[in-house]
């Protein structure tokens, strides 16, 4: 079987992921990639064009440049996400066959994103990533020239000044249609230049006992959004949708927290938003504290907010919290929440009408705006100093599921908002901290939980849904594993090196054998999860023969392979 | 030199070695590789806002800056506040502490018990099968990882046979209104079995060890010969003269693990699903969260050596030869 075959032999996937694992165990020791090491790459490596005379092999030998340099590819360590663990190993392997020196160095994860975003100290990285309900918010962030200092975004470097005025126009651009124009000429640029890829799109994932569960529906954002929690049926004769986390969730300030997952999901179900997309990312007022919205110009917005609606103490919901809201976070520079509320010029109160007035047009404004805030009551949060700091352990909002009790580091319950515009289907959520894994599973076999708001994909995960009562469903998400080249270094500065090792990445092998065929591969930033907005014709680097495709990129831009197979600068 | 000296003279050096812990602490921390702020802040947030976050944390300022402000704060008991949770390090520390001291102290308490007792028989009957047979077993306890230990009693005697629960400290919703209402219940002693099982089986083997070797000592004195010639029977003997003798050094080495205790057992919290200091501890380590992990490692410095002092105190009582110098 040719080396280059996209699914890898298993005894040489196992040796590869290993290898890697001891590459990373040495790597301060100076060693190098297993693959190359380990003699069978570079049996098949001879398999590119070489010379057959001394003469010929003496003179290419002249010709060409310095050898690529080494880069360092981080990886994080197995117990923190063992299967990237793994891919991150494999795929160093297989850039080392390819000819390229890459060393696989494992990192703790604060180290890693340091050395990644702020030291700009690697060659190669990945990780997860994802762009939002609408996939050009992030895009200015990560490949905007300005963006590339220490924690600014752009970590990998990547300068183009003919694109970055199209990250910004698509944000600012009113139509739909000319949005996805522009963001097409983008995916397309980025899809020739790489400096960040995709590896796999990895999927918004359910597990649930499904005696007691039914009717998760999908959502690009996740199935804890509310449109999904509010449709699901629990069958259990308690009533709870029973989850679980693993750490302690360790704040309930809504405007203080930093974005972590576990805390999201419990926000959006004690918070409403101005406007809230449903899960064919629609706009829908079923699910939103605005009944109406129009766009008086391209740099506002009005909102038209619900009559006769309440916050969890029983006060009225008014246009006046709305802009209280809005003011109180620029105010205070909430640092959640600086991308949106940099964009507010004013907020005026017209009756049941709310319009914000932007510092300039605003296109996909729910998206990036409307959906992102959560509204706050003004009789609870006006009189507190540093709101951004505080701890406030019993949060007040409107949303469908009300604060309830939160046993630190045990339990936290949350229980139905009768009175909302759209209830849930069950009397109370409860989520327990249970750090272990196996355990976990037990009770959700057990029907003791019954849901899990993060499921890692795994060999548990495999196994257990193959048990009657439990029930995966997925869908193809926003983010992925990308693989990001940091275009500072020598040789990775030059797109046909990184379309190289782009060609390179083992994608089936990564998804079929170490994500279980839950991901897919990815090929585009913008993945087709986001419907229109991704741009079919970006070209797939997955050829059927990868280190053949990624060695012909290099030879093509003069790349030059030595004797060893390694690859060498152009004269 | 009197007790009054040397109980001021140990005060003095408590003092002082709690502040090089804390120096110590300071230091360790702060040459980890790792940026704190990267658990704290948000891709979401603009580079303008994370550069503010960062600043604001102080972080950016010369070290001996630092080391003055976190010295100062310590004078006045401000252990800070958490850079992941905002919440004071004080009340991080008094949520889950008292989880851990329950559940503690009750396997000491177990361990203790039946470890000495285990001591005090087999160093009476040296050289029998029941003392090979529980030397043995007593090594195994300390031998194996207590993790590795409370996962098979998780697997056998929750999800095999259902007679322990497999998690937490309180059944799933039952909303406990404090900790004095979470532990005076049968739910929370259900609870604790499991948990406090594994850890005394592990630290048994301590005090067991202990107490053998000091009757064996003990047994060789010429009193205990007085005892039988005088014709007490082999329990007075065994219980109430040669044991209490060579009590001695089990307690001062309890004095100092209670100190210890305070520190948790992150393994078994994380097994049996325990909310209590020691994950708190290794989390704030991972996430880099300055403020919590120096004042936990802190409170614990602070146990350890209170319980030393005590530790020395309780031997100058016990034993009216004991002198302080």
């Amino acid at each position: 079987m040719p080396d280059n075959d996209s699914a890898l032999r298993r005894r040489k996937f196992l040796k590869a992921t290993a290898a890697g694992s001891t590459v990373g165990m040495t790597a301060l020791a100076g060693c190098q990639g297993g693959g190359g090491g380990e003699g069978e790459g570079d049996t098949d490596g001879n398999d590119t064009e070489e010379s057959s005379s001394d003469d010929e092999s003496s003179e290419e030998m002249e010709s060409m440049g310095d050898q690529l340099p080494q880069y360092t590819y981080l990886n994080n360590p197995a117990n923190y996400n063992a299967a990237r663990h793994d891919a991150i190993n494999l795929i160093g392997s297989q850039l080392n066959e390819l000819g390229i020196d890459v060393s696989v160095e494992v990192f703790e994860w604060g180290t890693l994103y340091t050395r990644a975003t702020q030291e700009f100290d690697f060659g190669l990285t990945t990780w997860n990533r994802g762009l939002g309900v609408y996939p050009g918010t992030r895009m200015p962030e990560q490949f905007h020239s300005s963006n590339t200092d220490p924690g600014g975004g752009n970590f990998t470097g990547y300068v183009n000044e003919d694109l970055d005025p199209l990250l910004f126009e698509q944000l600012e651009a009113a139509e739909r249609s000319r949005r996805e124009e522009i963001l097409y000429e983008i995916q397309e640029v980025l899809a020739e230049d790489v400096p960040m890829h995709p590896i796999v799109q990895m999927p918004n994932l359910i597990a649930y006992n499904n005696n007691q569960v039914q009717g998760f529906t999908d959502h690009l954002a996740g199935y804890y959004h509310m449109e999904p929690m509010t449709n699901i049926e629990v069958t259990a004769d308690h009533g709870e949708l029973r989850g679980v986390w693993s750490e302690t969730l360790g704040t309930l300030n809504v405007l203080g927290y930093n974005n972590e997952t576990k805390l999201i999901q419990q926000f959006e179900m004690i918070y409403d938003k101005l406007v809230r997309v449903n899960g064919d990312l629609e706009p829908d007022a079923d699910l939103s504290l605005a009944t109406d919205w129009g766009r008086p110009s391209p740099d506002s917005v009005r909102y038209t907010i619900r009559e006769g609606h309440q916050w969890h103490d029983g006060e009225d919901v008014t246009p006046e919290d709305v802009k209280f809201t809005l003011e109180y976070i620029k105010e205070n520079q909430i640092p959640l929440y600086s991308t949106q509320w940099e964009l507010i010029d004013s907020v005026e109160v017209d009756g049941q009408d709310v319009t914000v007035n932007f510092n300039s047009n605003l296109g996909p404004v729910h998206t990036t705006f409307s959906n992102q805030i959560p509204i706050v009551p003004q009789h609870i949060w006006q009189d507190r100093q540093d709101p951004a700091n505080m701890s406030n352990p019993e949060p007040v909002g409107s949303g469908p599921l009300q604060y309830d009790y939160w046993d630190q580091g045990s339990e936290l319950g949350l229980v139905s908002y009768d009175d909302h515009f759209n209830p849930v289907n069950f009397d109370r959520r409860i989520w327990r901290i249970i750090p272990e894994s196996s355990t976990v599973w037990s009770l959700l076999n057990d029907g003791e939980l019954n849901y899990l708001p993060f499921s890692r994909i795994g060999r548990q995960l495999s196994q257990n849904q193959e048990n009657d009562q439990i029930s995966v469903q997925s869908m193809a998400g926003d983010g992925w594993w990308h693989i990001s080249q940091n275009t500072r270094q020598d040789g990775l500065g030059d797109k046909a090196v990184r379309q190289a090792i782009v060609n390179a990445v083992p994608k089936q092998a990564v998804n079929d054998q170490l994500l279980y065929g839950f991901a897919e591969q990815g090929y585009n930033l913008i993945g087709e999860s986001f419907g229109s907005y991704s741009n079919p014709d970006v070209p797939a680097y997955q050829p059927e023969n990868s280190l053949e495709a990624a060695r012909g990129v290099l030879e093509d831009a003069g790349y030059v392979f030595d004797e060893d197979g390694m690859v060498h600068f152009p004269e | 030199m009197g007790k009054t000296e040397f109980f001021v003279r140990r005060t003095f050096q408590l003092v002082v070695t709690l502040w090089a812990v804390a120096t110590a602490l300071f230091m360790l921390f702060r040459l980890m590789p790792g940026d704190p702020t990267s658990y704290i802040i948000s891709p979401q947030m603009t580079p303008e806002v994370r550069r503010r976050i960062i600043d604001s944390y102080g972080l950016n300022d010369p070290l001996w800056v630092q080391y003055v402000r976190y010295v100062q704060n310590l004078a006045t008991f401000d252990l800070g506040r958490s850079f992941n949770t905002n919440a004071q390090v004080s009340e991080v520390i008094m949520t889950f502490l008292p989880n851990t001291l329950v559940l503690m102290l009750s396997a000491f308490v177990i361990a203790y018990i039946i470890g000495i007792t285990l001591g005090v028989l087999t160093g009476w009957y040296r050289g029998s099968r029941f003392e090979k047979t529980t030397v043995f077993g007593a090594l195994i306890g300390r031998s194996f990882p207590t993790f590795w230990v409370g996962i098979m009693v998780v697997w056998l005697f929750g999800a095999q046979l259902g007679l322990l629960p497999l998690s937490g400290m309180r059944s799933m919703g039952t909303n406990p209104s404090g900790f004095l209402d979470t532990v005076l219940s049968l739910d929370f002693l259900y609870h604790l079995i499991g948990p406090a099982s594994v850890l005394a089986f592990y630290y048994m083997g301590y005090p067991l060890l202990i107490m053998r070797n000091s009757m064996l000592e003990t047994l060789s004195e010429d009193f205990i010969e007085i005892c039988r010639a005088k014709g007490l029977s082999e329990g007075a003997i065994m219980f109430k003269h040669a044991a209490r003798n060579a009590m001695l050094p089990v307690l001062t080495a309890a004095a100092i693990a209670v100190g210890y205790a305070v520190g948790g057992s992150v393994l078994i919290e994380t097994v049996f699903g325990w909310p209590g200091i020691g994950r708190e501890m290794i989390r704030a380590v991972l996430r880099r969260d300055y403020p919590v992990a120096q004042g936990t490692f802190l409170v614990l410095a602070l146990a350890v050596v209170i319980m030393n002092f005590f530790a020395d105190l309780m031997y100058g009582v016990l034993d009216p030869r004991v002198t302080y110098d």
